[in-house]
């Protein structure tokens, strides 16, 4: 799959930006969050999902989107964290200031 | 950390934009990417020796079909597609090529293509029996029904490029080859090709054999055609050897006095037994029609033609078949010429005169047996004194002045005398013809020389 990455380098960056935009954002939204039962049912959903796909129990293409969205996924989970971690960091630099 | 949990619940509202970059990314990347894998799981086979390849490639699975000439073969092809990066999984189609029992491969020849049939056990080994059958057999079309098989015996290259050499020299037929037995049948181009194949035969690579050979000879064809507008005798077809060849075109020259000999003939092997015994009397024959054609065709003497007058055709259809070999036969289709125009003696006595000046009657030395070779010129003389009925003549007989003279004398009169019963034989009336024998005291030339002895030996017609 890495080798192939020159066909959708792109949506992998899309995806890292995104990311790392809504993880900036969600440090300071004020909405509603994913409830305690939504997220273990996203969690099994997504383990499920990745089992398939090294199971590769899904076959031709439909096996091959499913690899892509996940890659995608992940990176984007990891857009995430960065893009928090770093609001985060930037937050609690400023507070003391105050 | 807890913070980041915290946070990572209002992650979700970023998954709507992500489906849509998945939906975009899959749209444009999934063509591209399979052909990607076409292209270089082609590749990684390249080397590969396979039959019927087949790739196709859904998503990053790759269906591979193809037929291998052994197992190991096949395994290694199917792990090289398995080990191009980017490949998921491979759904393996491949099997290995049929095995032929028995091997077969045969190669037929008709007027105006020779189609390859059968097993070949390699794609390399096609490409090169083909490439021989092109380069061997000229502008003829080559058609290729090979199948590759499994299963072929050891030197089937060597023994398959020996047989399509053979195939050149067919005509047509048909070359096969099951397992290591080998089968010709048809006719062979030339003369001397059926001897050929046979010789060429012996070698067939270890371990093969001729199972059957029943290639045809083509037949030996020997053809003489009398002109008489053009007064040539033309020779053509086959003699078996230069001997021969020079007997024939010898007792032509004799036989045929007036005709120039045009000699065509080509010397090849092939010929059927008591071949000149059999071409030298049809030639006697011919040299007695006015116009006709011999055509010998192996053992077939056919003759056709116009005799002069109507005995002459009797003796040529009656007597020819019985001086041949065993096993030859004669077809004669002999018709009469339409007798000529009566003349009176003075002219009668020129004709003569035109046809024992241009050659003469012979006969067996010291005896007074006429040769063969003078049944065209008698006939001719034949046919003259019919044109004058009534006329009498004097077939007089001469010698030269070698030996005594009362045996040169009763040499004269038995010849003279010889001459007569054959023209008697030939239907004339006897008492038109008197035999006079006048030894050795009428010479027409000087005795010194064998020339002169020779010309002084003769056989006169007068007209009295």
């Amino acid at each position: 799959m890495i080798h192939l990455t020159t066909f959708y380098w792109i949506a992998l960056l899309a995806s890292l930006w995104l990311g790392l935009a809504v993880g900036w954002i969600s440090v300071v939204q004020r909405g509603a969050g994913v409830s305690e039962r939504w997220r273990w049912w996203l969690v099994a959903l997504a383990t499920a999902l990745v089992a398939a796909a090294f199971a590769r129990v899904v076959p031709g293409r439909a096996g091959y989107w499913l690899d892509l969205g996940l890659l995608m996924s992940a990176i984007y989970l990891c857009g995430c964290t960065l893009g928090s971690w770093l609001r985060g960091r930037a937050i609690s630099r400023n507070a003391p200031a105050e | 950390m807890h913070r980041l949990f915290g946070w990572s619940s209002k992650w979700w509202p970023g998954v709507i934009p992500l489906v849509i970059f998945w939906a975009i990314a899959a749209w444009n990347s999934t063509e591209p990417l399979e052909a990607d894998l076409v292209q270089r799981a082609t590749a990684a086979l390249k080397d590969t020796l396979l039959d019927k390849r087949r790739i196709s490639v859904a998503g990053r699975d790759v269906t591979f079909a193809a037929e291998a000439f052994s197992e190991d073969g096949r395994a290694s092809a199917v792990a090289s597609v398995e080990a191009v990066p980017g490949v998921r999984l491979v759904n393996d189609q491949t099997r290995l090529v049929p095995e032929a029992k028995p091997f077969a491969w045969s190669a037929e020849r008709d007027v105006v293509r020779v189609t390859l049939s059968g097993n070949a056990p390699l794609p390399a080994t096609k490409a090169r029996v083909l490439e021989a059958a092109r380069a061997n057999l000229g502008g003829v079309e080559v058609v290729d029904a090979m199948n590759l098989a499994r299963g072929a015996p050891p030197r089937f290259d060597s023994a398959a490029l020996l047989l399509l050499d053979q195939i050149g020299k067919l005509k047509d037929g048909k070359i096969t080859l099951s397992d290591t037995k080998v089968s010709l049948s048809g006719m062979a181009r030339d003369l001397g090709g059926r001897e050929a194949i046979t010789a060429a035969l012996r070698n067939l690579p270890e371990g093969y054999s001729v199972a059957a050979n029943d290639v045809r000879a083509p037949p030996y064809i020997f053809q003489a055609y009398k002109d008489p507008v053009a007064v040539t005798l033309t020779l053509t077809g086959y003699v078996p050897d230069n001997t021969v060849h020079a007997a024939l075109v010898a007792a032509a020259g004799r036989k045929f006095f007036r005709e120039k000999v045009v000699d065509n003939l080509k010397a090849s092997v092939g010929a059927p037994a008591g071949f000149a015994n059999a071409v030298t009397p049809a030639l006697s024959a011919l040299s007695r029609l006015s116009t006709g054609t011999l055509v010998v065709s192996d053992r077939e003497v056919k003759l056709s033609g116009d005799a002069l007058y109507e005995a002459a055709a009797d003796q040529i259809r009656a007597g020819l078949g019985k001086d041949f070999p065993p096993g030859w036969q004669f077809r004669p289709e002999i018709s009469v010429r339409p007798a000529a125009a009566p003349v009176d003696a003075t002219v009668c006595q020129q004709l003569f005169a035109d046809l024992l000046g241009k050659a003469r009657i012979r006969f067996e030395s010291g005896k007074a047996n006429i040769v063969e070779d003078s049944a065209g010129l008698l006939d001719r003389l034949i046919e003259t004194a019919l044109r004058c009925p009534n006329a009498n003549i004097e077939i007089a007989g001469h010698t030269d002045s070698d030996g005594e003279n009362s045996a040169n004398q009763a040499l004269s009169e038995k010849r003279a005398q010889a001459v007569v019963d054959y023209l008697v034989k030939a239907g004339l009336p006897a008492n038109r013809f008197s035999a006079v024998g006048y030894g050795s005291t009428q010479p027409i030339a000087a005795n010194a020389s064998d020339e002169g002895k020779a010309q002084n030996r003769r056989i006169d017609f007068v007209v009295k």
